[in-house]
């Protein structure tokens, strides 16, 4: 099939993709657009179980975004409801993209655009370095976090591309066949910067605190890249711990950051960041990753993986089955009074951050 | 009373701290660059502001946080950013100093944090990526560069350029188009190390206690500068900066617990 867009010759060969229409459609700004000029104009109550949302909204091969941040504000939950479906090939996108290799094993994710992996002082994802050498994933494009979350504001602004002065000089541009380092038209100076094309996903899921039956959207914590991929997307899920009135979110209109007309679906979603960290509402698992890092995701071993995501993913329905694995209303009031101390909420006196290991024996070397 | 002596992460993050003057705009990282910061703010920095890529800034103080969107990131903050705005503040100069870690550094302080190896698709390991990285060393005025020395760690040639330091020494990096000073110090466990104005090439700044000129080479994989006349020792932590460091700042020694958990 023929590509529509001009990429980086270099990048295609260097990361050895032999038909590049593949990458098409996650910088289609006229497809999106349609995409966006078809949904409900109504205001029409959107919402619907996670599974319907998955069924009909994750299609095989889509471009997948994460949102949140890592394990922050991350829709983890429809992400294991994803996995769960058995979709397969999707193209996992995010700024960072480490939730994602959760599911290459499976043959969720088959394609990654890159910008970071690994869960920062926990260690780097061995699994994924162990899939790449395997052929598992195929990686289509590396960005830094500056630039890929440019890409997602350009489509939110409605603009084509925009300029930085990011990537330039880094080896990254010899492994990203959309951006394009060029001279500064408005400068006599020589001055090099890095375009960076507006970037579309097809479909996101949204993890928010409180959300109207219409799709308005309240985030409280860092937004990070969510304002923009709701406006991006061609498909977007809010999954929200709360469904309020509507007349609540006109209340204390500037704290909405996502308006109802770019939502397709909301999920009422109670602990759907779990096991990672829910602003204001629970602090994350740091039994979860220990296990998740050290043993899971250490690369060595694929029985590891199975035996992880068997207990944490394919034996749980829904996220009440998940909770009741991290230790149930026990293990969820701690993490709530957590929360709510390092939010600076409550009396914060004596925050007990410690925990057991919930590495189970026949886990261990 | 006496206070036993800092070991190498301690030191480390002393010497952190004292690359951070009052009153500046400070971007970190997760891990011993936040750890220096912090226990600059409990010292000789009361005023400074920390920035976080999630988008948290300015929070009050709490806890150590474990990730960059930790709730502890933006614990009261007046005002959270989005990612992108984040970076652009280090675009538009609302950032003074950024502190970044790495796989690979090389002499001119560029930096590697994608794959080791020579073979991008078939590496011998793959690592994180850019993250933030690329974006701090790109943009921010002054980057200071934090981590383990060893010949491995500091190789004659990265496998992968990440993040831009000096690029090829000279006026390489301003040739290129990036933003502001690049790297300005290396602090490791053997000694800080700065970069020679003209050749931009790494040279010793001063040694830690015990650490000579040539131990500093046997740990490094490229020919480093040496200074002319008698080269400076590090400044340890005093007593009372080493106690708010094990009480105050890492009470649960995450980060400065020697040999590492």
């Amino acid at each position: 099939m023929a590509s529509k867009f001009e990429y980086n010759q270099e990048a295609l060969k260097n990361l050895q993709i032999e038909d590049p229409s593949i990458l098409d459609r996650l910088i289609d700004g006229e497809s999106a657009r349609q995409a966006h000029l078809k949904k409900e104009r109504g205001k029409v109550d959107k919402r619907m179980s996670l599974k319907e949302a998955v069924q009909e909204f994750v299609k095989d091969g889509d471009i997948y975004a994460d949102s949140g941040f890592s394990y922050v504000r991350t829709p983890l939950q429809a992400l294991f409801e994803v996995m769960r479906q058995g979709k397969k090939n999707l193209q996992g996108i995010g700024s960072p993209n480490t939730n994602h290799s959760y599911g290459i094993h499976y043959g969720t994710f088959k394609y990654s655009h890159n910008s970071y992996l690994g869960a920062e002082m926990r260690g780097t994802d061995r699994s994924y370095s162990k899939a790449v050498k395997e052929k598992k994933v195929k990686i289509l494009s590396e960005w830094s976090h500056g630039a890929m979350a440019l890409g997602f504001k350009a489509a939110q602004l409605g603009a084509p591309y925009l300029a930085c002065k990011s990537m330039i000089a880094s080896d990254m541009v010899k492994y990203n066949p959309y951006v394009k380092v060029v001279d500064n038209p408005f400068k006599k100076e020589k001055d090099p910067v890095c375009l960076v094309p507006a970037l579309y996903p097809d479909v996101v899921f949204i993890h928010v605190q409180w959300a109207d039956k219409y799709g308005n959207a309240r985030i409280y914590g860092p937004a990070v890249n969510d304002i923009a991929l709701a406006a991006a997307c061609r498909k977007v899920i809010i999954t929200a711990e709360e469904i309020v009135p509507e007349s609540d979110l006109r209340n204390t209109t500037n704290t909405n950051v996502i308006p109802f007309m770019f939502v397709d679906a909301v999920v009422h979603l109670p602990y759907g960041a779990l096991p990672g960290n829910c602003p204001g509402y629970y602090y994350w698992s740091r039994e979860f990753w220990e296990w998740g890092i050290r043993i899971a995701l250490s690369g060595k071993d694929d029985k590891y993986l199975e035996s992880f995501w068997d207990y944490w993913v394919f034996s749980c329905k829904d996220q009440f089955d998940f909770l009741e694995k991290l230790g149930g209303v026990r293990w969820l009031n701690k993490h709530q009074v957590i929360e709510r101390a390092l939010n600076g909420t409550n009396e914060d006196d004596g925050i007990d951050l410690s925990y057991e290991s919930v590495i189970p024996k026949w886990d261990e070397e | 009373m006496s206070v036993a002596p800092a070991n190498p992460l301690e030191m480390l993050a002393y010497v952190v701290s004292r690359h951070i003057k009052d009153k500046q705009i400070v971007y970190v990282g997760t891990g011993l660059p936040m750890v220096g910061a912090i226990l600059a703010k409990k010292t000789h920095a009361p005023n400074i502001t920390l920035v976080y890529e999630s988008g948290g800034q300015d929070p009050i103080e709490g806890p150590m946080p474990w990730s960059v969107a930790d709730p502890v990131t933006w614990r009261k903050s007046p005002i959270t950013m989005e990612m992108a705005l984040s970076f652009a503040q280090a675009a538009n100069g609302y950032v003074d100093v950024a502190f970044q870690g790495a796989a690979q550094v090389d002499m001119y302080g560029n930096l590697n944090t994608h794959i080791i190896g020579n073979d991008f698709l078939n590496p011998k390991a793959r690592l994180t990526g850019s993250g933030g990285g690329n974006d701090l060393i790109s943009l921010t005025e002054n980057t200071v560069i934090v981590g383990l020395q060893t010949p491995e760690k500091f190789p004659a040639k990265l496998d992968f350029i990440t993040s831009p330091g000096h690029l090829y020494g000279g006026n390489s990096r301003k040739e290129a188009g990036l933003l502001g000073n690049g790297p300005v110090a290396v602090i490791t466990q053997i000694g800080v190390y700065d970069f020679e104005p003209v050749t931009k090439r790494m040279r010793i700044k001063s040694l830690h206690p015990g650490i000579t000129v040539e131990i500093a080479q046997a740990c490094t994989g490229f020919e480093l500068l040496v200074p002319e006349g008698e080269i400076p020792v590090t400044e340890t932590p005093p007593p009372d900066v080493l106690e708010v460091l094990r009480n105050e700042v890492d009470p649960q020694k995450i980060f400065i617990a020697f040999p590492p958990r």
